[in-house]
């Protein structure tokens, strides 16, 4: 009975949201602008300083444009802190090592390029880090080049899976009824 | 607008009662012959070896991704077998893991948190022998609470392939036999489609059918001039609703049917508790017993006929026996097998119904695994459409094997697929690169993609086979299967054409081919295991006659696809039920004249 219940209230707001999608965006837009980042709640997996350069380096895979927010509206760093934050089982547990290892070699790569930590770098250097760790993306050989591989593809999920991502970025029109189906029914 | 009818209240099952008929299984087919024979008036006890899920608050179909807390993807104890696992290693697939639960590839589908308990946990139903990806539902309404929905029907290419092709055993019936039945399943159950007059793939009766969008009816324009044809995906949903069941309402379009391991939570698609057993149990002759795994079709010794079937409750782990005057196995065609071999007796000393030896072999399936990737240059850019609204995209019937005969391999195969976007843009991680131009690509070019894949049709052939593994059990004690299976050349060859024409299928079209995948997947990934109790006219070389019923023991009947005696390449689930409804009519009669 009562699983039926939350069942239902899934529903409704399910269709609520969807119906909602376009009002919801300004209100979306402007909490994730004004949001200033010392009340943002302290990381469950990493370190502040970790969770800041996590949160840049999202940002600069997928930036906010003049289409929709980014990567840090969207919180995508705080998904990849929640999911790292898991209880991870021995066979996995390698995984939360390389994300911290990742991001330190990010910040190495930086000093050696830039001479400055990731974030200290300016917007173009920053680039600059990425783009040589996204050199092999098809077939990484370097540590960077497979922790850029698992950074965009963690990023890439977290975003498009993420309330900006479909409704604003995508402007995915499905998961709410339909008079008829879209597109062209065969006229022979 | 969506609303939803509770299912009727169980009966007590009484086990000192002798019932009309035991049915085992409530999927598709165990779900049709407890339908049918309950509205001869027949008492009827239905036995599930899963439990009865709250399906509506399992698979939450609306549920965006951003409000699960792992955005639908499992927890990390839980594992779902690679196809690389399936690839290297041989089953059991679970053994010596450090997960808690593992489950077969379907779990991993999007990451999907929804299905992991419809699908067994690999843990309890182990299996040994050649790899095999194989995919078990264990609850009320079996697989049909998460297939596909492509409900297509046979031809007489496929019953009567013997003798269009002289390989394997033509089937003991015609189209004409079937198409009556195929017909009353259209319309109790509901089907989207559009006429395209295809002998080798007969129309239904269709409900309102569902659309293309703009790529597919350029591949469908131009595969015309090839004199091929793409139609939109059959699917076994009601699109304009069924007017005598409460149980289900009609498809809104609301999409994401393809995000998870399918499910319908309003009950447009087909499954078979809604469609079938619930207004069973409304006629009041049905009694349903889940959590009831049968083990042993039992036999009265002076008979050697059925008497009823021995079986385990999976939550208290007593045993028991329920008795019938007719047995109706609907297991699922790997899990009936199981059950057959697993039943012997002095009477059936190789397993009931099995005096053939045929039972566990001919065992066939449809081959996956070539898939052509192609982007339409006119798309990128556009406005975004849906493209997901809607139970499935396209499918392209078979084209080889009708007239002309191809050098390299007999049969045929057709196409699932579909263009446009999902809810989340699938191709974002190949899209190279990252910054502003990256997000735009990914954002131009998500509707202009139109993907397919291949389904063939396996051979069967009697050293494909599963039997009884002589050491290992699953959790409860029973033997479990062994498997004896592998792709032949035929269907090597096959997959091999599938690639290439599925190219020049997309570069006719002009549509830009990204990838083109020859490579075939592993046994047993298209879920549509088939043959291994068929059906014929010698009871020297198989198990079954017309009716699905055992040339040995006259009670006994394998309504599942186990009786297919070839897999064609066409979608089983409506033939299955088709074949069950006609067999269980034949059911009633028969024991209404006290012939069984």
């Amino acid at each position: 009975m009562k699983r039926e219940d939350q069942a239902g209230l899934t529903r409704r707001d399910a269709l609520k949201i969807a119906a909602g999608a376009a009002l919801s965006v300004p209100v979306l837009f402007t909490r994730a602008m004004a949001a200033p980042a010392a009340s943002a709640p302290a990381p469950r997996f990493f370190t502040r300083e970790e969770f800041a350069l996590l949160d840049e380096l999202a940002e600069t895979i997928i930036p906010a444009d003049s289409h929709s927010p980014g990567a840090r509206a969207a919180k995508v760093a705080a998904y990849i802190d929640g999911r790292l934050a898991e209880a991870y089982l021995p066979v996995e547990a390698d995984v939360q090592q390389r994300w911290r290892d990742g991001l330190r070699r990010v910040d190495t790569l930086s000093q050696e390029m830039n001479g400055a930590a990731f974030l200290a770098a300016s917007a173009e250097k920053r680039v600059a880090v990425l783009t040589r760790m996204a050199a092999n993306e098809k077939e990484p050989k370097t540590p960077e080049e497979k922790f850029f591989r698992e950074l965009k593809g963690t990023t890439v999920h977290g975003y498009y899976t993420s309330e900006i991502g479909i409704h604003q970025e995508m402007e995915y029109k499905g998961n709410t009824l339909q008079q008829e189906y879209a597109g062209e029914e065969p006229t022979d | 607008m969506l609303f939803q009818v509770r299912p009727p209240a169980p009966k007590e099952a009484d086990l000192t009662t002798v019932y009309d008929a035991i049915v085992v299984g409530s999927g598709a087919a165990g779900g049709m012959a407890a339908h049918i024979l309950t509205s001869h008036g027949l008492n009827v006890l239905l036995l599930e070896a899963g439990r009865k899920l709250d399906i509506e608050s399992e698979l939450k179909s609306m549920e965006w991704p951003y409000d699960h807390p792992r955005r639908g993807e499992m927890p990390r104890d839980s594992h779902a077998i690679t196809l690389n696992e399936y690839t290297v290693r041989q089953p059991p697939y679970a053994q010596g893991t450090e997960y808690k639960h593992v489950y077969s590839y379907v779990q991993g589908w999007g990451g999907s948190d929804y299905s992991k308990n419809i699908v067994v946990d690999e843990k309890d139903h182990p299996y040994t022998g050649t790899k095999y990806a194989w995919v078990r539902a264990r609850l009320l309404g079996g697989k049909t609470a998460i297939w596909g929905r492509l409900a297509l029907r046979l031809s007489d290419y496929d019953f009567k392939a013997k003798t269009h092709d002289g390989y394997g055993e033509d089937w003991p019936i015609s189209y004409a036999d079937i198409q009556p039945y195929y017909d009353k399943v259209d319309l109790y159950l509901g089907i989207g489609g559009h006429k395209e007059n295809l002998p080798h793939l007969p129309d239904s009766l269709f409900q309102r059918t569902t659309r293309l969008n703009p790529s597919e009816v350029m591949l469908r324009q131009s595969l015309k001039k090839m004199n091929r044809v793409l139609t939109p995906y059959r699917a076994g949903v009601t699109t304009d609703g069924l007017k005598h069941n409460k149980y289900r309402s009609k498809c809104y379009g609301r999409g994401a049917c393809g995000r998870r391991a399918g499910g319908c939570d309003i009950h447009a698609a087909f499954d078979s508790p809604t469609g079938l057993i619930y207004p069973a149990m409304d006629t009041g002759h049905l009694t349903l017993r889940t959590n009831s795994t049968a083990y042993e079709v039992t036999v009265d010794p002076a008979t050697g006929k059925a008497r009823g079937v021995a079986f385990v409750d999976s939550q208290s782990g007593q045993h028991y026996e329920a008795k019938g005057k007719a047995v109706v196995v609907a297991a699922s065609t790997l899990e009936s097998a199981r059950l057959l071999l697993l039943s012997k007796s002095n009477a059936h000393p190789n397993g009931i119904g099995n005096s053939s030896g045929h039972v566990g072999h001919n065992f066939c399936e449809h081959v996956m695994g070539p898939s052509i990737l192609g982007r339409v240059k006119d798309l990128v850019g556009k406005p975004r459409t849906l493209d997901d609204g809607r139970p499935g995209g396209f499918y392209i019937p078979r084209y080889r094997n009708l007239e002309e005969r191809h050098p390299k391999f007999i049969r045929g195969y057709g196409f699932e697929g579909g263009g446009g976007t999902g809810m989340i843009p699938g191709r974002a991680l190949s899209t190279p690169g990252f910054g502003a131009d990256f997000k735009k690509t990914v954002r131009d070019e998500a509707g202009a993609f139109v993907h397919m894949g291949g389904f063939g049709e396996v051979l069967p052939r009697y050293e494909s086979a599963v039997s009884i593994d002589p050491t290992v059990k699953d959790r409860w004690g029973i033997p479990v299967l062994k498997f004896d299976y592998a792709f032949g050349d035929n269907e090597k060859q096959m997959a091999l054409d599938m690639a290439a024409t599925g190219k020049e299928m997309f570069e006719a079209a002009g549509i830009e081919v990204l990838h083109a995948d020859s490579d075939i997947l592993t046994e047993g990934w298209s879920i549509h295991e088939l043959g291994t109790a068929r059906m014929g006219r010698d009871p020297k070389t198989s198990v079954l006659n017309q009716f699905q019923q055992s040339h040995d023991v006259k009670n006994l009947f394998v309504v599942d696809g186990s009786s297919h005696v070839s897999a064609s390449c066409q979608n089983p689930t409506w033939t299955i039920m088709a074949l069950a409804w006609r067999s269980c009519d034949h059911l009633a009669d028969e024991l209404g004249k006290g012939n069984l």
